[in-house]
């Protein structure tokens, strides 16, 4: 394996899905007008119901992850959906191109967008509402980031795992697949609110370790122990799980012909 | 084709099948192929027929490597399609006459992209790019996007693309289907070009007879997941028995034309044309002159040629 072979393919994506998506129409709403609209909504919620600095940050914090997630997630999901789109799966497939390149290169699109939304979301929150993201230390926000970026690479893999398994039929289940995750993840309050059922579900979601670890700067105690370690193991196990299940996904395809009728 | 040695076989496939499945509860199945078994030689031009869902796309496909067949043996360069598939992949390349691409990458953006997955890069890349643009005259649309373009601007960007990493072996499903006829002239004419200049290995479909006709050494006929026959058009028209066609313009018209000895059947071709297929002409163009002239017929004209490949075809599909 060299490094070549396995740059050079991750660089070809990246730079297809950051092309495609800065040609894409919906890239403004995606980038800028959604999480700003939600930061805003959700910020001046937070004023309405007269909540504490601490309180209001906990929510921002949720705000935050959303907008980071659900961006991020997404782009890994075009590794797979662009080319079902405008069904040119077949000439992917047909290249000796490894699912890794696929994944990696689309996740690194979503990191820098991810990242972009992160500092525009916290600049607003900061003018707007006083909720300073750094406060915290760099330390903790780049887990924070790492929480974030990790859960989407998961989540992005197993949703291009299912849109292979089952053609476009498979989207909207895929869409509505992050959003359940940020659920059970606690985006707006403590998993110890949640029924014992749900909140030993959350406990399975890296991200519900991260967001924990980040509000406990903000005055919030940790309802769990090393959480940015728990975090990190989980995630590691549930990117390899996601990587297995799309690459069985996609020999599947070759068997069943699926990978031919989402082609020309 | 068997007595050829292996190493010299750009296919080899053995015996191969393929059953497609459907639906959760109640299932259907389809065979796609029945035990394919061909040979094609490297460096050759092979033409595949067959009417629509004979199994073309489904055996083209498993040749590169985009289905996993049941069961056969199928090799290609000397490597089998399912076990060193990841290997095999930088040696093919694949275009179609219904291409599809991302919608807003430019056509430089196109061909870099799939040129940077078979491990081109830098200037390497670069002069590959500039070099294919030039060559299927895309220069003026270098910076267009894929979603602007024409149909047949979009087969040749599929036919740049596909020679982006010198294929071995090219596989081109339909190359002129849609296509004007002085882009299709131009199409073939660089199909013929990659194999004389290059000794690249070209396996096509197509439902043009001509074209199979023009391009190709050897023709495999494929129906309902089994080839019927394979050969050289001459082959395979000898083979099937189909007798040479003696079109005449006569006055009048003899009554007893299609009965005369060695005369297979006679059609009326319009125009005051009449087709009749004879087993052997040179025995049977100069009897019949003489019963003309016995019986006072006047020939106004006379030609002899070869069935169209076409023909085969018809007969082959029955």
């Amino acid at each position: 394996m060299s490094w070549r072979a396995e740059l050079l393919p991750t660089y070809a994506v990246a730079a297809r899905n950051l092309v495609m998506g800065v040609r894409n129409v919906f890239f403004f709403f995606e980038l800028l007008f959604w999480p700003i609209v939600g930061v805003l909504s959700i910020g001046l919620m937070t004023r309405f119901l007269g909540l504490t600095p601490e309180q209001g940050a906990f929510v921002l914090v949720g705000t935050l992850a959303l907008s980071i997630v659900n961006v991020c997630q997404l782009e890994v999901a075009y590794a797979m959906l662009l080319d079902v789109w405008s069904k040119s799966v077949k000439h992917q497939f047909m290249a000796p191109i490894r699912i890794r390149h696929l994944t990696v290169g689309s996740w690194l699109i979503g990191v820098l967008r991810g990242f972009v939304i992160f500092v525009l979301l916290a600049a607003l929150a900061a003018w707007a509402f006083d909720f300073h993201v750094l406060r915290p230390g760099v330390v903790a926000v780049t887990a924070f980031l790492a929480g974030c970026f990790l859960t989407s690479l998961v989540v992005g893999v197993f949703v291009c795992a299912l849109v292979t398994l089952f053609g476009t039929r498979a989207e909207a289940f895929a869409w509505a697949s992050v959003n359940l995750v940020l659920v059970l993840a606690g985006i707006y309050y403590p998993v110890s609110v949640l029924p014992k059922p749900v909140a030993a579900i959350a406990a399975a979601i890296p991200l519900t370790y991260f967001l924990d670890a980040y509000r406990s700067h903000f005055g919030f105690p940790s309802e769990f122990a090393a959480p940015v370690t728990t975090g990190l193991a989980l995630s590691a196990v549930y990117v390899v799980l996601a990587h297995w299940a799309f690459r069985a996904a996609i020999e599947r395809a070759r068997q069943t012909g699926l990978l031919l009728k989402m082609s020309e | 084709m068997s007595s050829v040695d292996a190493s010299r076989l750009a296919i080899d496939a053995r015996e191969v099948t393929k059953t497609f499945r459907s639906g959760w509860f109640r299932r259907r199945e389809t065979a796609a192929l029945r035990g394919v078994s061909l040979q094609v030689e490297r460096g050759m031009i092979f033409g595949l027929l067959g009417p629509n869902g004979a199994g073309k796309t489904t055996l083209l496909s498993i040749l590169a490597t985009l289905l996993v067949p049941d069961g056969g043996v199928a090799r290609v360069l000397g490597l089998d399609v399912t076990r060193d598939a990841t290997a095999l992949r930088r040696r093919l390349n694949m275009a179609s006459g219904r291409p599809s691409f991302l919608w807003s990458l430019r056509v430089d953006e196109i061909i870099a992209f799939y040129g940077r997955l078979y491990g081109l890069s830098g200037a390497r890349l670069r002069r590959q790019v500039d070099a294919l643009i030039e060559q299927y005259e895309l220069t003026s649309y270098r910076k267009a996007q894929y979603n602007e373009l024409s149909t047949g601007l979009k087969q040749r960007v599929a036919l740049a693309k596909a020679l982006i990493n010198d294929p071995e072996l090219l596989f081109l499903d339909e190359p002129t289907l849609g296509l004007d006829p002085d882009v299709s002239v131009r199409v073939r004419r660089h199909v013929a070009d990659l194999r004389r200049e290059q000794g690249m290995t070209i396996v096509l479909t197509t439902h043009y007879m001509r074209e199979a006709e023009e391009l190709c050494d050897e023709i495999g006929f494929i129906k309902a997941g089994r080839i019927l026959a394979q050969g050289t058009a001459d082959a395979l028209k000898r083979q099937m028995g189909l007798g040479y066609v003696v079109a005449l313009k006569l006055e009048p018209r003899p009554a007893w034309l299609a009965e005369a000895p060695g005369v297979l059947r006679c059609v009326d071709a319009g125009d005051g044309w009449i087709d009749c297929t004879v087993d052997e002409p040179e025995k049977r163009v100069p009897e019949l002159l003489r019963s003309f002239m016995k019986e006072g017929v006047e020939v106004r004209n006379l030609q002899v040629r070869e069935p169209e490949l076409e023909e085969v075809f018809v007969e082959l599909a029955r």
